[in-house]
Formats: structure tokens, sequence, C-alpha cells
């Protein structure tokens, strides 16, 4: 390793028993974590359509992924939703985390037990009571009717993680930026904003996770036009193991790690 | 404004609302809400092919979950795929409209059996799309005693060796039957009666799946079960030592139905589809996918003998029942089964 | 725009163009969580007729129901599956947290998504990639029959510990994040403080690096706990549905019974359930943790 990491245990031995013993312990857990998606990127070669028993190497059900229109345009919705999602819930939850901040007023208290609430409400409950109310007011279901859903379950995690991070941050900061002559928008821009980069991009990250993968609060909040990814994935899982899921799923894992491993050449490359 | 002059999240935002109008375009289209899986990818395919129809297909588990959506008024579907005793109920409460069926030149090919049945006596507002039974499947490579019906099912010998389908009415049916009860007229004074027998099965029960009860079975996790004749034609058609066998006390037959909603605005294009299914060289191609009955007599003839022989798809003999709408009942026998299983 | 008049302290009111610019938050909770959560008050009062539809009225009746021994015992349950999940969550990923944020920045980000990628799939064919691992003739029996090939093969799947593993599977990134995000926040002279003063790390730990970490550690028991009680996917699947859990009961009401109106009851019972924890939780807080 370049730079050892900086041990905050004293040099005495059993720190650096500590230290193996919880380097070790991820490795256990991150196997833990691996260990069902390698068992589908396996088994996503395994030319059986019914059972698990291994039945031979094939690489059909990737080309049958080709052909899956359906699963491609679902694909196309989720992330029209998930990105829609992720761009509200990033708005509205940063301005909301500052304001909560920044200023006191009746009824603070109320709003952010309020936030609190779809974090905690089970999906079903959230889906159901948004089915009952776009029907009370007329509205049909469609993208808007799932972005709001998925909004609603998803900007109280960047607001959290926003105020969070606001918290920790020094308030001189923005009084020395508004003694430069800085208005209070050209504060927050460019004093606060970058300071907050980190727990946006978490919170942020969060959200597209979260929507990307949600399935029951958009089952009661979409038509068929706009049915996303995981409503798809669900009708199909459920009549059993469907090989060509595995594929998709081993695809998502290779492009995921792949941009995982961009970003780190990156940041390397940065340095 | 130029693209690269915008920032990152405008950027994003100037890529969705690109995307919008793709992912969702206008005229030419249909809404199918249909059971996962039960409508062949090809199918769908052919049909946009022949008629430039787009075809936007959103699938449901159960009926119930269909009604749950339907019934808010959230959704607006052009063509549903109810079980027949929702249907019925549909019909009554006048969420269904008429079929107008001159449009319908392939209606002929249907059995007479599956025409005019009591969900729908005229044939009015229903065109059946496929027909199965509940059955007993047995892996007789493991069990060696014979089972005929319900109580060889659920013995003290299967403990743990049984899947059934996860649907309460379909479980206090089988005890009915046992009990020789009547299993369309449920009140608390059967319901009562029922409970001792079905509190003795559901302990003896391994696996609860209405999804894909054919999974524990293949996968050797269990040995026996009630399940969907079309599971069960599936497993005779992997491997011949699952037989499916009709409990001799009754069983439960349904016909999913293709129907339109009161509310579907798509009305021309949902006839078009269902005699699109109606024709028998289409028919024929569901049934191989999914092996349930086939209402289609002109398909029928078009199928192997091997699919023909199968017999979870065309079983022979047996006491085959409908189930008709039993109202406010269903929610005590939800109760009753949510009891007996956490009793456990 | 006029410019606002500068608000010193962190504590000022709020003008004119702070509340336009907090408009779009009040109206959206206003709108999507407040409506829908009276809306589901609402149809908790209401009856189901004949066909499944609510009846709006006002009815305790069906909280009534609730007091019913079996739904007592059922809620129990959840909560105790919930609570075990949760703890195992923690002993298994407080170390993992604690391990990443301490590591060197460059590998920190990157270790930290690597625990994330396994969740870009979807949790649904993850979880039937637990039941291949678990079924009789899985991966783990194989693995089982190798070492010891005298043992019958474990029963594994569609049991209770099954379902435990697949929900600490599910929510485990739940807790690392927050837990992380907390042990990263640490000030490293305070443990070198300690560790000056003479306190080795197994006296550190409980002294100042856990009591620091508490907020962490609160956000993350709530984001497991809660998802947790209510979860019905993985007990189906895993636990081959023989044990209904309150998720489970909930989900049944509205899609299986159509009884809307307990369904919201129950729903409303467990919100209550959160809102009164989350109080006790609250209460129970210092005041310096909660700036965390």
């Amino acid at each position: 390793m370049a730079a050892p990491p900086p041990s905050l245990l004293s040099p005495a031995a059993g720190s650096r028993l500590l230290q193996a013993g919880l380097r070790g312990w991820t490795g256990l857990v991150l196997l833990f974590l691996y260990l069902p998606v390698i068992v589908l990127a396996v088994y996503s070669f395994n030319s059986a359509r019914l059972g698990v028993a291994w039945e031979g190497f094939s690489g059909r059900w990737y080309a049958e992924l080709l052909h899956q229109a359906p699963l491609q345009r679902a694909a196309l919705n989720s992330l029209v939703v998930a990105t829609a999602t992720t761009l509200l819930s990033v708005v509205l939850g940063t301005s909301g985390a500052w304001l909560l901040h920044r200023y006191r007023f009746p009824g603070r208290d109320l709003i952010e037990s309020l936030v609190n609430l779809p974090m905690v409400m089970p999906e079903i409950l959230l889906g159901i009571s948004l089915l009952i109310l776009f029907a009370l007011a007329g509205v049909g279901l469609g993208f808007i009717t799932v972005i709001i859903g998925h909004v609603t379950f998803s900007f109280p995690f960047v607001l959290v993680a926003v105020r969070a991070r606001l918290q920790g941050l020094d308030p001189a900061l923005e009084e020395a930026a508004r003694d430069l002559g800085a208005t209070p928008w050209g504060a927050f821009r460019h004093v606060i904003l970058p300071a907050l980069r980190p727990a946006i991009l978490a919170g942020g990250l969060m959200a597209f996770l979260l929507s990307w993968d949600e399935l029951i609060v958009t089952y009661f909040t979409t038509s068929a036009a706009s049915a996303t990814l995981p409503l798809k994935v669900f009708g199909l899982a459920k009549v059993g193991l469907n090989p060509v899921l595995n594929a998709l799923s081993a695809l998502f894992l290779l492009v995921t790690l792949a941009g995982v491993a961009f970003a780190a050449y990156l940041r390397r490359g940065a340095r | 404004m130029k693209f690269k002059t915008l920032n990152l999240p405008g950027r994003l935002a100037a890529l969705l609302l690109a995307l919008l109008p793709l992912a969702a375009r206008g005229a030419g289209q249909l809404n199918l809400f249909g059971w996962s899986e039960y409508v062949p990818q090809p199918v769908l395919e052919g049909f946009t092919r022949e008629t430039g129809i787009k075809v936007n297909f959103e699938t449901y588990s159960s009926n119930e979950e269909m009604l749950a959506k339907l019934v808010a008024g959230g959704g607006r579907y052009d063509l549903v795929q109810p079980s027949d005793y929702t249907a019925e109920a549909m019909i009554r409460r006048k969420l269904l409209q008429p079929l107008d069926r001159a449009r319908l030149a392939g209606l002929g090919n249907l059995a007479p059996e599956f025409t005019g049945r009591a969900h729908d006596p005229e044939g009015r507002y229903t065109v059946p799309y496929m027909s199965g039974s509940v059955g007993i499947v047995v892996n007789t490579e493991k069990v060696k005693t014979p089972v005929r019906g319900y109580r060889e099912v659920f013995q003290a010998a299967h403990r743990d060796r049984i899947v059934v389908v996860n649907d309460s009415r379909e479980l206090v049916s089988w005890a009915l039957y046992a009990l020789g009860q009547p299993v369309n007229t449920v009140d608390a004074a059967s319901l009562a009666r029922v409970r001792p027998l079905l509190a003795e099965w559901i302990k003896l029960v391994k696996v609860f799946d209405s999804d894909s009860p054919k999974t524990a079975l293949l996968n050797g996790d269990v040995d026996l079960g009630v399940v969907w004749s079309g599971e069960a034609a599936l497993l005779w058609r992997e491997n011949r030592k699952f037989q499916y066998i009709l409990p001799a006390e009754g069983a439960h037959q349904f016909v999913d139905v293709l129907a339109i909603p009161a509310g579907a605005r798509n009305v021309a294009e949902a006839h078009r589809f269902i005699d699109y299914i109606l024709r028998p060289e289409v028919s024929r191609q569901i049934s191989a996918a999914f092996p349930y009955t086939n209402p289609n007599l002109a398909a029928r003839r078009l199928l192997t003998p091997d699919e023909l022989a199968n017999p979870a798809s065309y079983p022979q003999g047996g006491k085959l029942e409908s189930f008709r709408d039993i109202g406010r009942a269903a929610a005590d026998i939800d109760r009753l089964v949510t009891d007996l299983k956490s009793a456990k | 725009m006029t410019p606002e008049p500068v608000a010193r302290d962190p504590g000022a009111r709020p003008g004119t163009l702070a509340w336009l610019l907090l408009a779009p938050l009040l109206a959206w909770l206003a709108l999507f969580v407040v409506v829908p959560a009276l809306l589901l008050l609402g149809c908790s009062l209401g009856e189901r007729d004949e066909f499944g539809q609510v009846l709006w009225g006002f009815s305790l009746e069906n909280y009534a129901r609730l007091l019913d021994p079996v739904y007592l015992r059922i809620f129990l349950r959840s909560l105790g599956f919930a609570a075990l999940t949760t703890g195992l969550c923690l002993l298994i990923g407080y170390p993992v947290a604690y391990h990443l944020a301490r590591a060197a920045p460059r590998v920190r980000e990157l270790l930290l998504l690597l625990v994330m990628v396994p969740f870009w799939t979807s949790f649904l064919v993850r979880t039937y990639a637990w039941m291949a691992i678990l079924r009789e003739e899985g991966l783990l029996n194989a693995l089982v029959a190798w070492l010891q090939p005298a043992w019958a093969p474990l029963g594994l799947l569609y049991t209770p510990a099954a379902v435990v593993t697949g929900l600490v599977y599910s929510y485990l990134p739940f807790l690392i994040l927050p837990v992380y995000a907390s042990v990263e926040k640490l000030d490293g002279a305070l443990i070198e403080a300690a560790h000056d003063l003479g306190a080795g790390p197994w006296r550190v730990f409980p002294t100042v690096i856990l009591p620091l970490t508490l907020p962490g550690i609160a956000a993350g028991v709530t984001l497991v706990f809660v998802p947790a009680v209510a979860m019905f996917a993985v007990t189906d699947l895993l636990g081959g549905a023989r044990v209904p859990l309150i998720g489970n009961v909930i989900q049944n009401q509205f899609l299986q019974a159509r009884d809307w109106p307990f369904g919201a009851a129950l729903g409303v019972a467990l919100l209550g359930l959160f809102l009164v924890s989350q109080l006790v939780l609250r209460a129970l807080r210092p005041r310096g943790a909660l700036r965390g």
C-alpha cells in the first residue's frame, strides 16, 4: 500500500492485531456481500431454463437479452425515473436542509418530523395512499406520478445527509463571505454549496439507488407505459428463477464495476 | 442553449427531456393489464408487427392486486385478464363494458364448455383466455404411497415435504372439499368447521408459494404439493416423475378471461387484440409457453400429441367446479388463514 | 431580486425570499406526505363493502380488531425479527464501516463503492440467488457434503434463519453508510490524545469512539429497523411464507383480502409505533449528540 492508513490506535502491538482483524473482517463481509451476485453471474451462463442444476455452459441468455425489447424499454423508463428523482430530490433536499438549518420559524420542528415520515412509512402504505390521492384528484398515472412517489421517499435521505454536513460546517464561513461582499445567493453558491458537495453526492447516489430498485410504490403509481425495470423483473422473477434476469443482473454488475474502476482511474489521474 | 454550456445537472435534465417522449408515445397503443408471464412475448410482438399497435404490458399476480389498482380509478387500462369469479364481480359492479361480438371473428373457435359459463352466461363481457385447475402434484420418485385426494397429501408422513399455493381461498376450499362442504357458500359456521382440519394441514406445509410453486419441487426441497395445473404441466414436461392428480374430493377449475374495463380508451385496439388471441396459431403459441388447458378448439388441433397427453394440461375425469364471488367472506377467510399460520 | 438583509445569527427568521425558497418543500410535504397520511387515517376509520371498496365513515372497529391476540403476536414477532436483524447488522457492519472510514482516502471511497455495487442488481434477483445457495441441493450443502460427507443436507431454505440472513444481507449497507459517515468525521487528534494518555485500543473504543459515533449508529439502526419491520418479499421467498409478519399481513389486507380499512389501521398502528419510538429516542439522546 502506498500510504498506510493513519493509525489512530497507539503503536502498541494490540493495535496492529486489531488492524489485521478489521481488514480480515471487512474481507469476509465483502465476500458475504458478493456471494449471491457471484452465484447469479455464474448461473447466467447455465444453459438450464427451469432448474438450478448445472446443465452446461451457454451464452444464449445474453443473446436473448438483446431481443427483449420490453426489458430494454423498462430499463430506459427506470433511467428516466431515477434521474428525474435524483435531480428533484437533490434540489428539494439541499434547499430544504439549508433553509431548515439557516432559519428558525414557527413549525420548524413539525416540518422536520414530517420529513422523517416518508422514511419510516412502509412502501405499501405510501403507494396505496398516493394511489388514493391521485385517484381522488383525477390525476392519470404515468411518469409524473411515479416520479412524485419516488421523490417523496428519496428526498428526505438527501435532506438528512446535507443537514448533517451543515451541522459540521463552520458558521463563520458564510459570514466571512458576506463580509467580503457576497450576496446571500453568492455566499450559498460559492461557499456553502462546494462544502456540501460530498453530502449532496452521497444523498443523490442514495436517491438514485432507492429509485432504481423501487418496486412497491412504483406498482401503485405507474401506468403500463411507464413501467420500470423492477416491475418487469418482478413479473419475470415471479414465475421462477429466470436465466435472462441473471444475465441482465450480471451485465449491470459489470457496467457498475467498470464505472467504479473508471472513477478510480480518473481519481488517480487527477492526483 | 448549447449543450456544452450547461452544468452537469442541467445536462442530465436536458437528456431527460429528450428521453421522455421516447418513453411515452401516443396513438395506436393498447394498455394491457395481465397476469405476470401469461402472455408470451412473441405473441405481443406478432400483434404489433401486424397491426402497428404498440402494447404496453403491465402485470399483476393476483386478481385482488388488479382490482386494487383498477377500482381505485388510477390505472387506465384497455384490456384486463381477470379470473372468472372476479370477472363476475366486476360485471356486477359495472367495471367492464360489453364487447362488440361482431368484431370478434374467432369466437367460433372456442370449445362450447368454455362459453356461456356462470360468470357471464351470455358471453357479453368476457372471452376465455386459458383455463386450468388446482390439483395435486407428486414426485413419484420420492413418494411411493398412492395419493388421490387432499387428505392423502396432508399426512404426518409428508411433514415439511409439501408446497401449496399461497392463496387463502384455495386452502380453505380444499378443507371444505375434504369435509364434503360447498365451496361457494362460505359463512362463519362452515369456517368454524374447517378450522381444526386446516390447522393440522398448515402445520405440515413447508412452502407457501403462489408465483412459482414448481421451483421448490424442481429443486427437491419438497416432494408433493397442491398447485396450479400449468405449473404441474411444466414440471411434467421437465421430468415425467412429476405426476398430476385431480383430487378425488373435488377441485377448483378456473377460466381466465379477457375483458375491456369500463373506462378503456382504446376499445377498437382491445377488440383487435382479443380477436388476434382467438386465432388458432396464436393461441397455440400461448399453449406452448404456458401449458394450461386451451379453451380454443381450433388451437388444440395444432398441438402435438405430447402436449395433449400432458395430464396436467388436459386431465381426465375429476370433479371440477368454478369458484363464485363470495363477497365479504373473503376477508374472513384471510383472517382464519393468517390466524392458523401464525399459531404455528 | 431584492437583496436579503444579512442574517448573521444562524437562527434568523426567514425573509420573503427564504419563504419563497421554502415553499416547494412545504408544498411537497403538504401534498404528498400530509394529505396521503390523512387519507390513510381516514381510510382506517372506514369500512369495507361487499366488493372490497372503501366505505368512508367513522368507526373504531378496525382498531379494536388490532387488539386481537393474533395480530399482537404477529406485531411482536415482527419486532423481534427486525431487532435481531438490526443487532446482527450492527455487529457485522460496524467494524466494516470503521475500517473503511479509517482507510487511506484513496481506497476509502473505492471500498465504499465496492460495498454498494451488489445493490445495483434487483433485490429480487439477489434473493433468488440466496435461494440457490441455501436450498437442499444448493451451494452451502455441497460445501457441507464435501467437508463432512457423513452429514445429512441441512434444511436451510424456508426457515427463520434464512429469513434473517436475507434481511441482514438486504439492509447491511443502510447501516454501514451512516456509521461510516460518523466515523469519518471523528477527530483523529482526539483519539491520539486518548492514546497519549495511555489508553489502549480496547479502552479508547468504549470511552471515546463509541460515544462519538452514536449519532451514526442511531441513524443506521433506524434505517435498518424500520424497513425490516415491514418487509414482506424476503420473508415470503426465503421463509416460504409460513410465518406471517406484520408486512405480510398489511400486504394481504390490500392485495388479497381487499380489506383496505383494516390494512390502513395496521399501517397507522405501525407508523404510530415508529413515531413514539422516535420521540423516546429523541428524549433519551443527550442534546450534544444530536448536533453530531
